[in-house]
């Protein structure tokens, strides 16, 4: 379960402080697969930052009671100067997962040949996708926070994800950020509507799309 | 593949013994992440964490040597400021380092496990064993070529503990000003340097007129180069130092410190 509690985020620029969360409440339960739609600039990435708990709100309070993962879809969470096998040691030892079987694994799911064993930053865009991406599977969360990776990278792997989401099915909850609607609907059972600053949340996907479409 | 698709532990659990355990194991996971970062795989690698520091205070102490200023007690120049040197080295070292301590690691902060504080802790106990790996080095040789072994070790060992500790104190301090403000990683260098004559790192305190021995015994540092050098030189010359002022110090920075970087990473934009 997470509980978000009139969550506002403000940021300082030097045009004055800028809010962007505006009050959000709001709670998913495990299992849930939820979208998040929202146009460009709406909030859906400081949304999920504030979940995944890599930034802070301004005021009011995230309550998790699964673990969460780092928002995917940024090459945030990794190191560009490090292969992608010591990435995945490094994963491993800060997550306290057996190190042999997260190295096999994130090889295996990531499908890098050759690369795997090279630095990050000589990695295509979606490589470094698809690693972030495995990297994420392999600790295992009850919650997988995804900023449209999927849609971005080839339809192969989104389709390897896809399945591996699904055979979570149970136990582990989704909260996808798009501005697609298409997106939302093939990965998503409920959705929500991020708008001017605020979440509304409708148990109909089809309702939620119309809203949006019509925003 | 199944194998490592165990549940993941929940974050830092709420037991004193869980969180101390996630701790020591994400400090273990980023004190190897430096590691390779900082010296990569390629010729001397990891060797360079002690041979930095080593050339470095080898050359100053030759450079002293072969000038042949003498040392007040008629200590061999050599060894004084190899022994001034290295502590000198790994306060500078800390300290320079800290505006950046953050910035760098920024990525690291998408894993919730991982605090700033693991990370700076993780820097500076790296750079400790560094510094200190060198500093073993010299006395080794010190002992086979001077033929003078340091009078107590557990002495010097002690002082290097302390100065990486305050260090690291004052190293939070910054490290949580600079997400703030661009001004302390213009300013560290020229304070650092110009502060340099002040830390006690160059001379003794017997060696100044006993007004000016009370205004250098405030500075926390001086005592501890004070201390490294009793436990090098023993009895060879005077020592004045005051364990409990430095730990004072240490305990006030560190605390101050820990509570800064905290607010700091509230405020913190990635």
């Amino acid at each position: 379960m997470i509980r978000l509690h009139d969550l506002h985020k403000a940021y300082k620029t030097h045009l004055g402080v800028k809010p962007v969360l505006r009050g959000i409440d709001a709670t998913f339960r495990p299992g849930e697969k939820v979208g998040i739609l929202g146009r460009n600039g709406a909030g859906k990435t400081t949304l999920l930052r504030l979940i995944a708990g890599v930034e802070y709100p301004t005021t009011g309070k995230v309550e998790r009671q699964m673990s969460v993962s780092w928002p995917l879809g940024f090459a945030g969470a990794m190191h560009y100067s490090i292969t992608g096998a010591d990435n995945a040691r490094f994963i491993a030892r800060i997550y306290g997962k057996p190190i042999q079987e997260t190295v096999d694994f994130v090889q295996d799911f990531s499908e890098l040949g050759e690369y795997y064993r090279l630095p990050v930053r000589t990695y295509s865009s979606g490589m470094i996708m698809r690693l972030g991406f495995a990297l994420s599977l392999a600790v295992d969360f009850e919650c997988y926070l995804v900023d449209e990776v999927i849609a971005v990278g080839d339809s192969r792997f989104g389709e390897r994800c896809r399945k591996a989401l699904a055979e979570r099915q149970a136990r582990s909850a989704l909260l996808l950020v798009s501005h697609q609607a298409e997106t939302v609907r093939s990965f998503c059972t409920t959705a929500a509507v991020l708008n001017d600053g605020r979440l509304t949340r409708y148990d109909d996907l089809d309702q939620a799309i119309a809203v949006y479409q019509a925003v | 593949m199944t194998d490592a698709a165990l549940p993941a532990p929940a974050r830092r659990g709420t037991r004193i013994g869980d969180v101390l355990a996630c701790q020591l194991r994400v400090i273990g996971a980023l004190v190897l992440r430096e590691l390779g970062t900082r010296f990569g795989r390629d010729n001397l690698g990891y060797l360079w964490l002690f041979v930095e520091p080593a050339l470095l205070g080898g050359a100053l102490g030759t450079l002293h040597y072969v000038v042949a200023h003498s040392v007040p007690g008629g200590l061999n120049p050599f060894e004084f400021w190899v022994i001034a040197y290295i502590p000198f080295y790994l306060l500078r070292g800390v300290i320079n380092r800290a505006p950046f301590g953050i910035q760098a690691n920024q990525s690291l902060l998408y894993h919730r496990n991982v605090t700033v504080l693991d990370i700076l802790v993780a820097r500076n106990l790296l750079e400790g064993a560094a510094v200190l790996g060198a500093l073993i080095i010299f006395l080794v040789f010190f002992g086979i070529i001077f033929g003078h072994w340091p009078s107590d070790p557990f002495k010097m060992l002690f002082g290097m503990v302390l100065m990486l500790l305050l260090a690291h104190g004052v190293s939070l301090l910054i490290s949580a000003g600079a997400v703030y403000t661009e001004l302390f990683e213009r300013l560290v260098h020229l304070v650092t340097y110009l502060s340099m004559p002040l830390l006690g790192a160059f001379w003794m305190v017997f060696w100044l007129p006993y007004e000016a021995q009370r205004l250098a015994l405030w500075i926390p540092s001086v005592h501890i180069f004070e201390l490294i050098r009793d436990g090098h030189f023993g009895n060879l010359v005077p020592t004045t130092y005051d364990i409990g002022y430095v730990l004072a110090w240490i305990a006030g920075t560190n605390l101050l410190g820990m509570a800064a970087i905290r607010r700091a990473r509230r405020d913190l934009v990635l």
